[in-house]
């Protein structure tokens, strides 16, 4: 420690380097600490369950040609033939699909006839295989039966009386948790429409919605020119059935136009922003660590470079190899604490800013610390190979340029 | 000495091959991040409306529920309803004006081994083309009637008259949609407006749509939205017609307004009908309406999101980052060769030539990062076009004025780099050098 006092009139004869290389890591810090934030959040939103069977479903959408289509006989014509199919564990129809950023949301009262606030929904009308065919987890109450099923049009004048809904949905309307057999109604409405089931959860169409996870499900057909399917095949045979699913509905009814995809597509689709942001901001944060871990490296081989001669008085002094990578390395560390505590400051103004212009999640302390960590460790290994290489000075390098 | 300068610059660049790979790497890296996300700022953020913006408007009504406003931004609704839009296509102030909305129906050609397909369809009165300056290869708009009554005419894109005719005027000719006969009237030129700004409803990156229709047709057809459709009054109407007459909101509509004068009397003639549907039990809302020109309209729709600021923003200290790396190196290869500098400066040269000499190293290094940067922004690009899966195909691509602004970004960037370094030199003493040589 006695080498403190050279070491820093050292660093102030070659201050603006040191200084250049505070200021990099410095800026790194602030970045990669709000960075790392955002990728957390956003890492964090894709991992939420969906609570349903997402890599088995296929998701089939199709338009008949024919103006006057008789759409209730289609769809159980083609259910009879799905749910036969080899491979298909269950299949059902429905008005919307799950994770594909299109759907239908209506707001709910516990009372009849109110006009004002009510929670938002995304609602469903499918039929009594949705569960099964989604992979969703019925946690109270019945499924719905053939009986409870209503065909009506596109504009019928038509509320339903039952619904199954999703946990979060009943334990947001009924929060003591006896949601079950009680009552919800359509905004200025006095219909009543009873909860006969809760499913564990469903994510619903719109995975950026505040209220997504709030899902009613109705047991309705909605006839019109176009349908949707969803379609569950066995674990493992889901490409297998894709190939096979359009040929064996064409067969039976070829005037329509189909479009199949899978529900993994829709949920890739779905967090293709969050995914973008979470890649791109990972790849600035370890390019920006390895920029700066190189310049490191540059300027710490130049300054041992310069001070070559010096090095090799010391070693012919009596100073160890060690002495030597130690004072380098230490001098490496003081710069580089400089640097980290000047982020750390720069890092809660960057966030302030995000935070109040971009609606940015919040800095946490742990995380700026880790990444503070993460970049002293960088920047001590960067230091390593030229102060490793600066013990590797022979005492001779002295007397040979004097 | 321009060109001597180049020539040592070059010869010195050689000389410390592995520092010199270092500083165009760092600026190739800083200026490729930073190409990345400006390139995709700059095409969302684009007006493809610009030379007609100051007369175009798109208009709004607040005839939102009376307990609460559309958004929790108090923002009124994007769209009208059917009503108020067949209301405000009576007015003959606008020299132009549209209502219209997204829908799809199936297509076929009659004797004809292609397959069925679904299209993309727009709905729109007849000024469409007119009022966004769409060019047509063949024929033209259909007639005013069609607007009011039920005719089947079509306009086909470029794209969709490749597909279905190869290319070749199709004019007079027929297709089935839904099953139904349409004679083509026209085929408009390959025309995609980035962003959509005609229509934000189901992403601003979306493409345009593959065939366009008369206003004339929804209850022939009983065609809804393929956009969004919100709704916020619970009505007994029962029906397609229930539907029309709804308070549900569906319907986009543009005007185009010349004079200050037509803007004055359109502003009237809304206030006006707001006032007149007020006395009917409609617009409970305060009296407010929304003329936004093209320009406005796409940042009121947030176009450009928070997402793509904030890698704006942080790509740029990236590239700030990526400076000062380089001046730190660039710093300790000119006091390296400060011997050099010395003797230069005892033989006569002033301290601007070897300031000169020096800053013109530096942009030859920006130079060739700039250049490698270009080659990794498009990289770049590639990759979050990659990951956008679709969503922003079209924009994923650098213009000339992109490619300008990254060569000139690099040459900013290190000229920003050499400055601090070649006046450092410029001022060394020569006669410390002269002494230990």
């Amino acid at each position: 420690m006695l080498e403190l006092r050279p070491m820093l009139s050292a660093i102030w004869r070659n201050k603006i380097s040191a200084l250049l290389i505070a200021l990099q890591l410095a800026l790194t810090l602030a970045i990669i600490s709000n960075a790392a934030v955002i990728v957390g959040d956003r890492a964090d939103k894709m991992k939420r369950p969906t609570g349903m069977a997402v890599d088995d479903i296929i998701s089939l959408t199709f338009l008949a040609i024919p103006q006057d289509y008789d759409m209730s006989a289609a769809v159980t014509a083609d259910m009879a033939l799905l749910r036969e199919m080899p491979g298909v564990m269950d299949a059902a129809p429905s008005n919307q699909l799950p994770l594909s950023g299109s759907g239908s949301a209506s707001g709910y009262h516990t009372k009849p006839n109110e006009e004002i606030g009510g929670e938002g929904a995304n609602q469903f009308q499918s039929d009594s295989h949705f569960i099964n065919a989604l992979g969703m987890k019925l946690v109270a109450g019945r499924n719905f039966t053939e009986a409870d099923m209503h065909v009506v049009g596109p504009n019928d004048n038509y509320t339903p009386s039952i619904a199954i809904v999703t946990q979060q949905f009943a334990d947001t309307m009924y929060p003591e948790g006896n949601a079950l057999g009680k009552y919800f109604y359509g905004g200025g409405d006095d219909h009543p429409i009873e909860i006969v089931g809760i499913v564990e959860r469903n994510l619903g169409s719109w995975v950026n919605w505040n209220n997504a996870g709030n899902v009613v499900v109705f047991p309705t057909l909605v006839v019109g020119n176009f349908k949707r399917y969803v379609i569950r095949a066995e674990p493992g045979q889901r490409d297998d059935v894709l190939k096979r699913v359009e040929d064996v509905l064409a067969e039976r009814d070829p005037r329509r136009v189909f479009r199949i995809e899978t529900m993994s597509h829709h949920k890739a689709r779905s967090y293709a922003g969050d995914n973008t942001m979470v890649m791109v901001l990972s790849a600035v944060m370890g390019l920006l660590t390895f920029i700066v871990a190189l310049g490191i490296i540059g300027l710490t081989f130049f300054w041992i470079n310069q001070r070559r001669k010096q090095i090799g008085v010391r070693r012919a002094l009596g100073a160890t190899r060690t002495a030597i990578s130690r004072y380098f390395l230490l001098e490496n560390l003081i710069i580089a604490g400089t640097g980290i505590a000047l982020g750390l400051a720069a890092a809660q103004i960057f966030n302030h800013m995000m935070v109040s212009s971009f609606k940015q999640p919040p800095l946490t302390l742990p995380v700026m610390l880790a990444c503070a960590l993460i970049l002293l460790s960088v920047s001590i290994v960067a230091a390593l190979v030229p102060a490793l290489r600066a013990a590797n000075i022979s005492p001779a390098t002295a007397t040979r340029s004097v | 000495m321009f060109g001597y300068y180049i020539s040592l610059a070059l010869r010195s660049i050689r000389g410390t091959p592995i520092l010199s790979a270092l500083m165009i790497a760092a600026i190739a890296v800083g200026v490729g991040a930073a190409m990345t996300t400006l390139t995709l700022n700059h095409m969302m953020s684009q007006n493809p409306l610009d030379r007609k913006d100051s007369v175009l408007y798109a208009v709004q009504l607040d005839g939102w529920d009376p307990n609460e406003a559309y958004d929790s931004n108090n923002q009124m609704p994007w769209q009208l309803t059917y009503k108020d839009a067949q209301a405000l296509l009576r007015s003959d102030i606008p020299t132009h004006q549209i209502a219209m909305h997204r829908t799809g129906f199936t297509v076929e050609k009659d004797n004809s081994d292609l397959r069925p397909f679904t299209a993309d369809t727009r709905a729109t009165t007849r000024d469409f083309f007119t009022l966004f300056d769409v060019p047509f290869i063949y024929g033209g708009t259909w007639n005013a009637d069609a607007d009011k009554s039920p005719v089947q005419q079509v306009v086909l894109s470029k794209e969709t008259n490749d597909k279905l005719f190869d290319g070749e005027n199709s004019v007079g000719k027929s297709i089935s949609l839904n099953g139904e006969p349409f004679t083509v009237v026209g085929v408009i030129d390959h025309w995609n407006p980035v962003p959509k700004v005609y229509d934000l409803n189901n992403g601003p990156f979306n493409d345009s749509e593959e065939l366009y229709i008369p206003f004339g047709l929804h209850r022939r057809f009983e065609m809804y939205s393929w956009g969004n459709t919100n709704g916020w009054k619970n009505d007994d109407s029962e029906g397609y017609e229930g539907f029309l007459q709804s308070e549900n909101i569906w319907i986009q509509y543009w005007v185009q307004l010349d004079t200050a004068e037509q803007v004055e009397q359109y502003r009237d003639f809304l206030t006006g009908y707001i006032r007149q549907q007020k006395e009917q039990g409609r617009f409970e809302r305060p009296l407010k309406f929304g003329l936004s020109h093209p320009s406005e309209w796409l940042v009121l729709n947030e176009a450009l999101r928070d997402d793509n600021r904030v890698l704006g923003w942080l790509s740029l200290a990236f590239l700030l980052v990526c400076v000062v790396n380089a001046v730190a190196l660039l710093l300790a290869k000119f006091l390296r060769k400060a011997p050099e500098a010395g003797v230069r400066r005892a033989l006569g040269a002033s301290r601007n030539a070897v300031f000169t000499q020096h800053l013109i190293e530096s942009a030859c290094i920006g130079i060739t990062g700039g250049l490698f940067g270009i080659l990794l922004a498009i990289l770049g690009l590639q990759s979050v076009k990659h990951l956008a899966m679709g969503y922003i195909d079209q924009l994923a691509y650098m213009d000339w004025q992109m490619v300008l602004a990254a060569i000139g970004l690099a040459i900013l960037a290190s000229l920003l780099a050499g400055a601090y370094p070649a006046w450092r030199i410029s001022r060394t003493n020569p006669s410390i050098y002269l002494k230990t040589q």
